[in-house]
């Protein structure tokens, strides 16, 4: 009998030993798919989980388009992951419904004043840090230096400049048929939702009523873009642009199909280097202007590219999450993860952009011209997240809604299919306000 | 064995009740099943409860697979329920009210028409033809009957990224022979507003087709042959034989593939969603699926979407029981 309980004891004893040992899992999604940036990220990993051998860090790259749904997917099972990129719009809407762990031990030991101002307002609420960018990048107009040069143009500071300068990139054969078109745009509803809003505050206008939530699409300045739009479609860009994924604008650009991109990236200098006709793929051939503004605007806006990294509260093992994000942003492994994408991946921190080891990178020196462009929008206070205009616009909490439903995107499609502009933005403006109550935040 | 002869149905087990169950209401029938279940010896009733107890692990599979997520769905519908956030409050037909006005319901139901009417025909079609060609003996007819099943087998995805490939307007192979063979002077937006839904509907005949031609294929192999030889001797010409031989031979399986690929193709969700969203101008082929699926996981409505998946099959179901009441004959053959 004795022998028995003996026997049960040290069985239990043992399993619970086992149980005790189980590694910790923390579950990591981010947006940063290209293979480099997740040999990158794993090798970060791994150095972590030596000096931390009770936890276990499973990274996931996600495409762009997908991360909001999978997200959503994962919370609706109760089963998130312990932290995840999230656009601002996604970690604010999170953060309202009370889904987010506070990152200020993080902001601490990165140190508050060290990261820069553009990436402070992205997710930051009630003076703490709720999601702190992994990097940020601004969208870049990027243009054939050779072909601008070649036809003696200037930079274009309006919109009418600027359809005047695609104009006259773009090229025709002796048929009259198109082999280089002045301008290549994602037709995507990702980036038709970001350059809705970046326009719109390049022209001075608004999305919303701050005060009550009220969308203001049928305000001129608004208006004035979806007239843009119609430019643009009618006169620069491929016809068929509304089904061209963002990796195609890079390509049509690349492979001299198009003379600019208006949404470009530090990400496209890696493109235009694999891609590019041989001797062509330098920044003496493709070159960065600042964005034109708005008939109604008096300065330029670009977007801000800087997904804050979000730890959901109620995930197995948010502390775990937060400890690992420190060690990801020592700076070491973050310039590990920086130089993967060394034009694209610019520092959060104003310490590692002056550090000689993040500058000791022969890409981020080729194409510094681009660098020091995304610094333009971002000490100016000129780039937002996508669909924000104002960062107030961030407290909004249907954004995400907005953003999802497809709202503004199918009001550019109806405005570039012949619908006038102001029936396209009234009927926008209707679905809006629908939504938005049907919500429960109808505050007019 | 029918009923005479089998004499545990003579003894009025649940078995032998089914049969007569023809006439009267479900309580008459549980009593009569309660009477004989309990009019058995003692012995018998055991054997049948182990009958039962042996079904009962499908019988909750079924129920729990099945039914609760059709009834959970129905439930959901009746909800203005947060997709991820506990938040839902109950408000009866409102989500059907609402979607009754909604232009985007409307648009979704129409293009899901168009896209699986189109799609099912030219499956039809060209399955049939397929298989018939290939029921014939060639040279190398099993090599064929091998290469023609590729487009079923290859994952979704992969068939989307090839056919995007093929039809960018950019770069792809499509618009660089039509371009220069002149079929046309400037390239077409395959996957612009204004194509996208031919491109999808082709893709997915492309992708489908096999199905079809593998299921009339099995069937014709199974038609005998002499019928053919007698209709030869009467000079009755290819196309007669096929009128009078091959196509009432057939029908029975094709009411169960048209009644199939009408329900796969009204439903389908992932090669329209990645054609379309990926595309752009995804809002030109959002059919009733794909809108289901961005009210629940980008509107963040879960009510709303699970009122358009009821819808949809609601909708499914009064087509197929009309389906059934058209062709009769076909369905008992099938």
């Amino acid at each position: 009998m004795k022998r028995g309980i003996l026997i049960v004891i040290l069985i239990l004893g043992m399993t619970s030993f086992a149980w005790g040992a189980e590694k910790k899992v923390v579950r990591i999604w981010h947006t940063e798919s290209e293979a480099q940036t997740i040999a990158a990220f794993q090798s970060i990993i791994d150095e972590y989980e030596k000096t931390h051998p009770d936890v276990t860090i499973k990274q996931e790259g996600l495409a762009w388009g997908d991360l909001e749904a999978k997200l959503t997917a994962a919370l609706a099972a109760g089963a998130p992951p312990e932290a995840s990129h999230g656009q601002a719009i996604t970690c604010a809407s999170f953060y309202q419904k009370g889904l987010l762990r506070d990152q200020e031990d993080i902001a601490e030991s990165v140190g508050k004043d060290n990261i820069f101002e553009a990436c402070r307002n992205l997710c930051r609420f009630e003076g703490k840090y709720y999601g702190i960018t992994h990097s940020p990048n601004t969208n870049l107009l990027i243009y054939r230096k050779d072909i601008f040069k070649k036809k003696g143009l200037k930079p274009p500071k309006t919109w009418d400049e600027f359809i005047k300068v695609a104009e006259a990139m773009t090229e025709k054969d002796a048929k009259g048929r198109v082999t280089r078109y002045g301008l290549s745009l994602p037709g995507v509803p990702l980036f038709v939702n970001i350059l809705m809003a970046e326009l719109t505050n390049a022209n001075g206008g608004r999305l919303f009523d701050l005060k009550t939530g009220r969308p203001t699409f049928t305000e001129k300045p608004v208006i004035e873009v979806l007239d843009f739009y119609k430019k643009l479609n009618d006169k620069v860009l491929p016809p068929g642009w509304l089904g061209h994924g963002y990796l195609d604008t890079f390509t049509n650009l690349a492979t001299g199909k198009a003379a600019m991109v208006y949404q470009g990236h530090g990400r496209s200098a890696g493109y235009i280097e694999k891609y590019a006709p041989r001797g062509m793929g330098t920044p003496e051939y493709f070159g960065v202007m600042i964005k034109p503004h708005g008939p109604s605007g008096k300065q330029t806006a670009a977007q801000i590219d800087a997904e804050p990294w979000m730890i959901f509260k109620n995930s197995k093992y948010p502390e775990e999450a937060a400890d690992s994000l420190k060690f990801f942003f020592t700076e070491g492994p973050y310039i590990k993860y920086l130089h993967s994408v060394p034009v694209h991946l610019l520092p959060t921190l104003k310490s590692v952009r002056a550090s000689a080891a993040y500058q000791d990178n022969a890409m981020y020196r080729r194409w510094t011209e681009w660098v020091e462009m995304d610094y333009y929008y971002f000490e100016r206070d000129l780039a937002k997240p996508t669909l924000v205009v104002k960062w107030d616009d961030l407290k909004l909490p249907f954004m995400l809604e907005i953003f999802g439903s497809n709202i503004l995107v199918d009001m550019v499609t109806d405005a570039v299919r012949g619908m006038p502009s102001a029936q396209a933005a009234a009927k926008a403006q209707e679905r809006a306000e629908e939504l938005i109550t049907k919500l429960g935040h109808k505050r007019w | 064995m029918d009923n005479l002869s089998n004499p545990r149905r003579r003894q009025g087990s649940p078995a032998a009740s089914d049969s007569q169950m023809g006439v009267g209401g479900t309580g008459q029938r549980l009593m009569r099943f309660a009477g004989d279940f309990f009019r058995v010896s003692k012995g018998e009733r055991s054997e049948q409860v182990a009958g039962y107890l042996t079904i009962m692990p499908a019988l909750f599979l079924i129920l729990g697979l099945t039914l609760y997520p059709v009834g959970y769905s129905i439930w959901l519908s009746l909800l203005e329920k947060h997709s991820f956030f506990p938040q839902e409050r109950f408000i009866g037909l409102s989500n059907y009210i609402y979607l009754w006005s909604d232009p985007e319901f409307w648009s979704s139901f129409w293009l899901g028409l168009v896209y699986s009417f189109w799609t099912i025909f030219f499956q039809i079609i060209l399955g049939v033809a397929a298989a018939l060609i290939l029921n014939e003996a060639f040279i190398g007819r099993n090599l064929i009957r091998g290469i023609v099943l590729f487009p079923y087998m290859i994952p979704t995805i992969v068939a989307v990224i090839l056919w995007k490939w093929l039809l960018n307007d950019m770069y792809g192979v499509v618009n660089y022979w039509l371009v220069a063979f002149g079929i046309v002077q400037e390239p077409i937006s395959w996957l612009g507003a204004d194509h996208i839904m031919f491109s999808v509907v082709l893709m997915s005949i492309w992708q489908f087709f096999p199905f079809v031609l593998l299921t009339i294929l099995a069937r014709l192999q199974t038609i005998p042959e002499k019928l053919y030889e007698a209709a030869k001797v009467d000079g009755a010409s290819a196309f007669k034989r096929f009128i009078h031989i091959t196509l009432p031979q057939i029908r029975g399986i094709l009411f169960v593939v048209i009644l199939l690929r009408s329900i796969w193709m009204f439903t389908k969700f992932d090669t329209v969603w990645l054609m379309g969203e990926g595309a752009g101008a995804g809002r030109f082929i959002r059919t009733l699926p794909v809108y289901a699926y961005m009210r629940t996981m980008t509107y963040y409505q879960a009510g709303l979407g699970a009122a358009l998946a009821v819808i949809m099959f609601l909708l499914l179901v009064i087509c197929t029981i009309v389906y059934f009441r058209m062709f009769r004959e076909e369905a008992d053959i099938g």
